[in-house]
């Protein structure tokens, strides 16, 4: 029964994997890629994660260590690859209309 | 079992190979050149396979008593934990020639250096 | 017709790889070097990882001139890179306040918790080596990454070229002067034996075998990190 659970959420997590290269193929700018590529490698990594916990209980403390590294690492890696893409210009697709970044940093030199 | 590793590392050869013979950007070539890398390294490790082998550390899972005829070959395990040092500073040896020739031509395209060509 | 030729040349190697995979067995036993190696490790240096026990006892020579070859490598990239700093000193910078932006506050507080994070696990990779998986270069690796992130944190953090240098050129050292000391009070160089092999799988067992691969993790580490502080803008 517990090998049935951890099974499903392994099929999961690699659905989800793979929706996140299929997102880095089909998306149209540098920004959309990132976030696709983060977001859904973080989730499957995740379930894969916590698939194996419940096929080996013995492991789940060290499983646990290890998700929460993985959240810590991954966004804060994403974060930083946009955050210098967004600083050299790379060009955003047509359809994007709001750009948070330029408008704060707009105002916050305006208001000085 | 470790015919489908086998071939996913000549499959990752085949990847870079192609990359590195169609684009004209540097750093893409550079990123082609360690994709092979990487595809050897999991040829070699596939081919050290044993059937029904467990990795050649003793610990509960391997007794001492059925090490030689339960684990799995060590060679190329310690062959490929070198290689993926020395890979890394490979890489970073071309990185370094990749940013002295954009600062000598400002531009990433292969196309733009011909000196050495006939 | 450049495209023809690429296509030819990937599918003449995707046939030959083809061909390996058909003609492949799975072993079902060890082949006899092998097996003497994981017969031999356990019994004569008292290290329950073969691997390790390979690396750093039978084939540790081999370790010594790859450490050389990143040594070299360290150099080379050194020496491709460093003229262009002059440079960049003449002509102005192009790009606008590249090199003296600080990175955003969810990278830098990432950094503070992650640093330690690494560092432990670097050192407990390292003095893991003869138990369970890991190992000098492994460590080495870690702990360079460890200084990458330090790096990409915060702008004002120069890493100390001449105390790397220093560490590098004394675990080098040692490491050779090590395997001298098992020339004289053991069987040949680098030979492990020449302190005493304890129980089998305990922290400090496995004759000289830790020490190695302490010596390995540092002096990988920093060559690795030197070549990461050259690519700093």
């Amino acid at each position: 029964m517990l090998e049935l659970i951890g099974s499903i959420l392994v099929l999961l997590g690699a659905i989800f994997h793979f929706s996140a290269g299929l997102g880095m193929l089909r998306m149209p700018d540098a920004y959309t890629r990132m976030q696709a590529g983060t977001k859904a490698s973080t989730l499957g990594n995740t379930l894969i994660l916590a698939g194996l916990g419940f096929y080996h209980p013995e492991w789940s403390l060290k499983l646990l260590i290890i998700i929460c590294f993985v959240l810590m690492t991954n966004p804060v890696s994403s974060h930083a690859l946009a955050r210098a893409a967004h600083i050299i210009q790379i060009p955003m697709t047509r359809k994007t209309t709001v750009d948070a970044l330029r408008d704060s940093q707009q105002r916050h030199r305006g208001g000085k | 079992m470790s015919n489908v590793v086998l071939a996913t590392g000549l499959v990752l050869i085949l990847i870079g190979l192609w990359g590195m013979l169609t684009h004209r950007n540097i750093l893409r070539i550079i990123i082609a050149f360690s994709l092979i890398g990487t595809g050897t390294h999991i040829v070699i490790v596939a081919i050290g396979y044993v059937t029904n082998g467990t990795a050649p550390i003793l610990d509960r899972a391997l007794t001492l008593s059925e090490a030689p005829s339960r684990a799995v070959d060590p060679i190329p395990s310690a062959l490929v934990v070198t290689a993926i040092v020395i890979g890394l500073a490979v890489t970073a040896v071309m990185l370094a020639y990749a940013i002295r020739l954009y600062e000598s031509k400002k531009t990433l395209s292969i196309d733009a250096f011909t000196e050495s060509k006939w | 017709m450049r495209r023809t030729f690429v296509v030819l040349v990937v599918a003449l190697f995707g046939l030959v790889f083809a061909s390996l995979v058909i003609a492949h067995n799975e072993r079902q036993s060890l082949r006899p070097l092998a097996e003497s190696y994981v017969e031999l490790v356990p019994e004569e240096l008292g290290a329950p990882n073969v691997i390790t026990g390979i690396l750093l006892t039978y084939r540790a020579f081999d370790t010594l001139g790859e450490v050389a070859v990143l040594f070299m490598v360290a150099a080379g990239v050194g020496l491709v890179l460093g003229a262009s700093d002059q440079q960049s000193r003449r002509s102005p910078r192009k790009v606008s306040g590249s090199s003296s932006r600080p990175s955003s506050e969810i990278v830098q507080s990432g950094a503070q918790i992650l640093v330690p994070l690494i560092s432990i696990f670097a050192a407990y990779i390292i003095m893991n080596g003869h138990r369970s998986a890991g190992g000098g270069f492994q460590g080495g690796a870690v702990i360079a990454s460890g200084v990458l992130l330090l790096v990409l944190a915060s702008t004002r953090y120069r890493v100390n070229l001449e105390f790397l240098s220093i560490t590098e050129s004394a675990a080098g050292v040692l490491f050779v002067l090590t395997g001298i000391a098992g020339l004289i009070f053991a069987g040949g160089f680098l030979d492990n034996r020449m302190l005493p092999l304890g129980q089998f799988g305990a922290f400090f067992s496995a004759g000289a075998i830790p020490i190695l691969s302490v010596l390995l993790g540092v002096k990988v580490g920093c060559e690795l990190s030197v070549i990461i502080d050259r690519f700093r803008a």
